[in-house]
């Protein structure tokens, strides 16, 4: 009797101990509000309480800039909220305040220098210290393609180079098929122009849409981009391209209504959410490149930490961070967001898409041969005004055909100008 | 009017104190209101005036960087459009629900049955939020799915009514779905100023021989000119402020197509972390409302004296 | 009329003015259900949806009769359709636009009709300038105020509340409510507040026996202005609140806007109508009076 009394009387002062400590608890500002993108958030959720914290999330929809007004409302009112998805240069620009909380000794303790693909250190790290935690790496260079579609018009492969598209889109035009699905708005047309740019010139890629040099976007180079981009939207897309979702985009691949679709991997969630077959109804691919290696542009989602008064939410940013870049939670989010992890010792032969494995390789291959490369058009090179300007250009010239491609490399480098 | 105002005698000496604190209730009621509109209308506007010249980028800062933001802001290709949009929106848009809402008015003057029906039928679209505006009329106006198929459907193949994917037809989507939700409120207004019109001056022209369509052109619509003013001013505010529509609409396109001032605003102040030309841009915004309500309200000050002056 | 028409059967110019009558009668009953198809074809295809199945609306397009009939879309948009993270429906967002919507609505019509009062019938040096300056606050763009909010709201530690909320409404609301009650106020003769004064009744007492009991038709314009304008505002909603904070139009958007999935076009239909309901009702049965008090001098 006395013996349980002990027990029970230990066990409450190990209770009480605990809770003299802090409490780790969170609230994670973020985007992602619908579909397997919240599912995915969810998870975080799960796995962040399974380690003994409070989880709680705001979720904004709709536009990236009602979120960014959200934290920025937020600091402005002196209550930065503790963890917010950001991204890219939003990372760097939001250190520069002096906000940001600090995860160096998290970092060290773990070994995140190791195991993080080295492309997205300078943009975790804008000066040198941790301020942001990576969740996985989205592959944008992809072509998903109808195999029916392919096969019906005689094309065997998925084009290799950008010569092997146009003349592979002149037959299954000719057989009465949409070449290219797409759904014009700033972000699709900038992802796909993003996407030829890089396979024609990739220095060109890289001075222009990573470094933001003006007399790159004015040069031949873009003249002849935006030359192939304007064959793209004449002959190979469809008319319908305007006022259609672009999430329903695939399944125009899907049904064997349209033979390619040129978008990142979240596409291969959509296919599945659309009961579509890998391998039957659709295949995937490395978008086109003239120069002949495995490429890869990179995306990467991100939760950035805010410095906070409060002890219990500072043990949750801790807790959080650690959370997101263990490899179980890597595993669990990137299966169900159709992403690779953002660390690069996840095993991935078990319960990931073949499509998600070939990204793995050649996301290790693209390092090793130095052609990866970070999106424009998914705001992880420039910093937002620039990249803004520059979308505005492209999604002009799809929709002005009348635009020759001389002007645009010139509106383009023009509005960047205007920009600095 | 102002011989009937109660002016209130302030320095009245040796009176009790219950009535000298009679006299300052009115202004001690008023003056929480008063601070608050204060601070929201001059501090707000002062504060966006001064981020429009400050080196405000993120967050907003106070170094000083004179007209720059103006000068990129007048730069932009995307700006121009935007304040040319927000001119050619407004103009059709106010002569549309206008043109509208007065021929409903008329129809519905003409002691027609069930008029609460109709009325109610008109005035509905103005309950529903521009959010839920915008996302019907954008399945209307979606072409797989919405209008466009439906005729399509009937047999007529040519049919064409993809406004919002036309970057020359989008902002006419836009004009079309304003007039449609903001046309009730002109019928309204313009109701009420038909029912306002002094009966004997019409039974006066029937008896003179006039038609209903001349009884309205000479003598109805004139002695309502004022409500025509009231119900463009009201619109015009609701032109320059508009965000939501376009927002659901088009959301700016195809490509910059349908931006408009307060869309540009709201992409660069938070979207783009461009506080200084966001700032700016938002005070050319209130430049054009001072285009519109300066002349406005001194129109309304000058009718009102005029009128006490009458009485 | 009947009676000449029976007396006189074969008056040329009787049948021909009965004619001409029956002809400008169908015009203009022609006219106006023209302009109520195109007003009502909007909500019907809305309310139609909402009953369809997903699969039949998928097929057959947006815009068609129904070729099944159920609610589940109603149940789910309120509540179990997952919106932000949660898969709780819109109940909770719902209430919560009810919370904000009514208090505000009410405060600021309280202080308009009091502001109102003060501006017509106990006017000030100053008063007619003061009222201007308060009239400007009709017309200030909400994305200018965001910011400047967020600084004030922080300072007074009402961030992510239905309070901070409440007070944006009520202040932004007060040039609205004043300039509608003092317009209206303005009509009520001076003879009788000079009778009343005479009489011994002060500020408060002339209020409260004299204007308020001659105010409802204005009231009524006003809290059906307050609230369908509070009921449907977007932006301040999704940036002053978080989570479960979020008024009901944050979760139209939330559901509306296309994340990664198919969209669902039935539980969208029924979200939208949800959503619309209040103020929809609030037109249906104040209709009537909104006319009738703009008639009496909400605009001037």
């Amino acid at each position: 009797m006395s013996y349980l009394r002990t027990a029970a009387a230990a066990a409450a002062c190990t209770f009480l101990a605990g809770s003299a400590f802090a409490e780790p608890k969170t609230n994670l500002l973020h985007q992602w509000a619908t579909g397997s993108d919240a599912q995915a958030i969810a998870k975080l959720g799960e796995m962040f309480q399974a380690k003994g914290g409070t989880w709680q999330q705001t979720s904004i929809a709709g536009h990236t800039a009602n979120t960014l007004a959200k934290l920025r409302a937020d600091v402005i009112a002196g209550n930065a909220p503790p963890a917010v998805q950001l991204k890219g240069p939003e990372i760097a620009e939001w250190n520069e305040t002096g906000m940001t909380a600090d995860l160096d000794e998290l970092a060290a303790a773990e070994g995140w220098e190791k195991v993080v693909a080295p492309e997205l250190l300078p943009v975790m790290k804008p000066t040198g210290k941790w301020v942001a935690a990576p969740m996985n790496i989205h592959r944008i260079n992809w072509i998903w393609a109808s195999p029916k579609v392919m096969e019906a018009a005689g094309v065997t492969e998925i084009p290799k180079t950008w010569a092997d598209f146009n003349a592979a889109c002149d037959k299954i035009v000719a057989t009465g098929k949409i070449c290219l699905s797409h759904s014009t708005a700033d972000w699709t047309d900038s992802t796909v122009f993003e996407v030829v740019v890089y396979g024609q010139d990739l220095d060109l890629y890289k001075k222009a849409f990573v470094e933001g040099d003006i007399e790159a976007m004015r040069s031949d180079g873009m003249v002849k981009a935006f030359e192939q981009f304007r064959t793209m939207t004449t002959k190979y897309m469809d008319p319908g391209m305007n006022g259609r979702d672009w999430d329903s985009m695939s399944h125009l691949v899907g049904r064997g209504e349209a033979a390619f679709h040129i978008m990142g991997d979240w596409t291969l969630g959509l296919l599945t959410a659309g009961g579509f077959k890998q391998g039957t109804d659709y295949v995937c691919g490395q978008a086109p490149t003239d120069w002949g290696k495995p490429g890869f542009i990179l995306n990467s989602d991100s939760v950035v930490f805010f410095q906070q008064k409060d002890p219990d939410y500072q043990e949750g940013q801790k807790l959080l961070a650690s959370t997101i870049l263990s490899p179980e939670f890597q595993t669990i989010f990137n299966q169900t967001k159709g992403s690779i992890p953002a660390r690069l010792d996840v095993d991935l032969s078990n319960g990931f898409n073949p499509c998600q494995q070939i990204a793995q390789k050649d996301l290790q291959a693209s390092i090793d041969g130095g052609t990866l490369v970070r999106s424009m058009a998914h705001n992880m090179t420039v910093p937002q005004k620039l990249r803004g300007a520059m979308m505005d250009t492209i999604t002009e010239f799809v929709a002005t055909p009348g635009m020759s491609a001389q002007d645009a490399a010139n509106a383009m480098a023009d509005a960047a100008e205007a920009q600095l | 009017m102002s011989t009937h105002d109660l002016t209130i005698p302030i320095a009245a000496p040796a009176r009790p104190w219950r009535e000298r604190l009679g006299t300052l209730i009115p202004i001690l009621v008023l003056a929480p209101s008063l601070a608050a509109s204060f601070v929201y209308v001059f501090v707000f506007a002062a504060w966006t005036l001064y981020l429009s010249v400050s080196t405000s980028s993120l967050l907003p800062s106070y170094g000083f960087a004179g007209l720059d933001n103006y000068m990129s802001l007048w730069a932009n290709r995307r700006w121009n459009i935007a304040y040319t949009n927000l001119f050619f929106f407004s103009g059709f848009y106010i002569l549309g629900s206008m043109a509208v809402g007065l021929l409903l008015a008329i129809l519905i003057d003409q002691r027609v049955r069930g008029e609460a029906v109709w009325r109610t039928i008109f005035l509905y679209p103005l309950a529903v939020s521009f959010i839920v505006t915008g996302t019907v009329w954008s399945w209307l106006y979606n072409p797989a799915d919405g209008i466009q198929a439906l005729v399509r459907g009937l047999g007529w193949s040519s049919f064409n009514f993809a406004l919002t994917s036309d970057r020359n037809l989008a902002i006419y989507a836009i004009i079309i779905t304003g007039v449609w939700q903001s046309s009730g409120f002109a019928m309204a207004l313009f109701l009420a100023g038909l029912r306002s019109v002094d009966p004997d001056l019409i039974k006066a022209a029937q008896i003179d021989g006039a038609s209903t369509f001349r009884t309205y052109r000479r003598v109805i619509l004139p002695t309502i000119a004022p409500i025509f003013l009231a119900v463009a001013v009201i619109q015009i505010q609701f032109a320059i402020k508009t965000f939501d529509l376009v927002a659901a609409l088009t959301r700016g396109g195809p490509g910059v197509s349908t931006t408009f001032p307060a869309i540009y605003v709201y992409d660069l102040m938070f979207q783009r972390g461009q506080i200084g030309e966001g700032a700016a841009a938002a005070v050319m915004m209130l430049a054009a409302l001072a285009v519109v309500l300066v002349p406005y309200s001194l129109w309304v000050v000058w009718r009102r004296r005029r009128e006490s002056g009458h009485g | 009329m009947a009676d000449t028409a029976i007396a006189l059967p074969f008056d040329a110019e009787a049948a021909a003015a009965s004619r001409r009558h029956f002809w400008s009668r169908f015009a203009i009953y022609g006219l106006l259900a023209l302009f109520a198809v195109i007003y009502l074809v909007p909500l019907l295809v809305v309310v139609l949806n909402s009953f369809r199945e997903q699969e039949e609306i998928a097929r057959n397009g947006l815009i068609s009769l129904p070729q099944s009939f159920r609610l589940n879309a109603w149940s789910d948009a309120w509540g179990t359709y997952c919106i932000a993270g949660t898969c709780e429906g819109m109940k909770r967002n719902f209430l919560n636009s009810l919370w904000m919507t009514i208090p505000a609505t009410i405060l600021s019509t309280l202080l308009g009709a009091i502001n109102g009062y003060v501006l017509s019938k106990w006017r000030f040096r100053g008063s007619e300038v003061l009222f201007t300056c308060m009239l400007l606050g009709v017309f200030m763009p909400g994305q200018i105020a965001l910011m400047p909010w967020a600084f004030v709201l922080g300072k007074l530690g009402l961030t992510n509340s239905t309070y901070g909320l409440i007070l944006v409404h009520v202040i932004q609301g007060i040039s609205f409510t004043t300039l509608f009650c003092r317009n209206y106020y303005v009509g009520i003769p001076d003879d009788l507040i000079k009778a009343a004064r005479i009489d011994g009744a002060g500020f408060w007492r002339i209020f409260r026996k004299i204007i308020l009991p001659l105010s409802p038709p204005i009231l009524i314009v006003t809290v059906i202005w307050q609230f369908t304008g509070i009921w449907n505002e977007y932006l301040f909603g999704v940036v002053f609140t978080s989570g479960q904070q979020q008024p009901i139009t944050a979760a139209l958007v939330a559901l509306t806007a296309s994340g990664t999935t198919a969209r669902s076009y039935d539980v969208m239909s029924a979200a939208v109508l949800i959503g619309a309901l209040p103020p929809l009702l609030i037109y249906l049965f104040g209709g009537k009076y909104f006319v009738r008090g703009l008639t009496q001098g909400a605009i001037k």
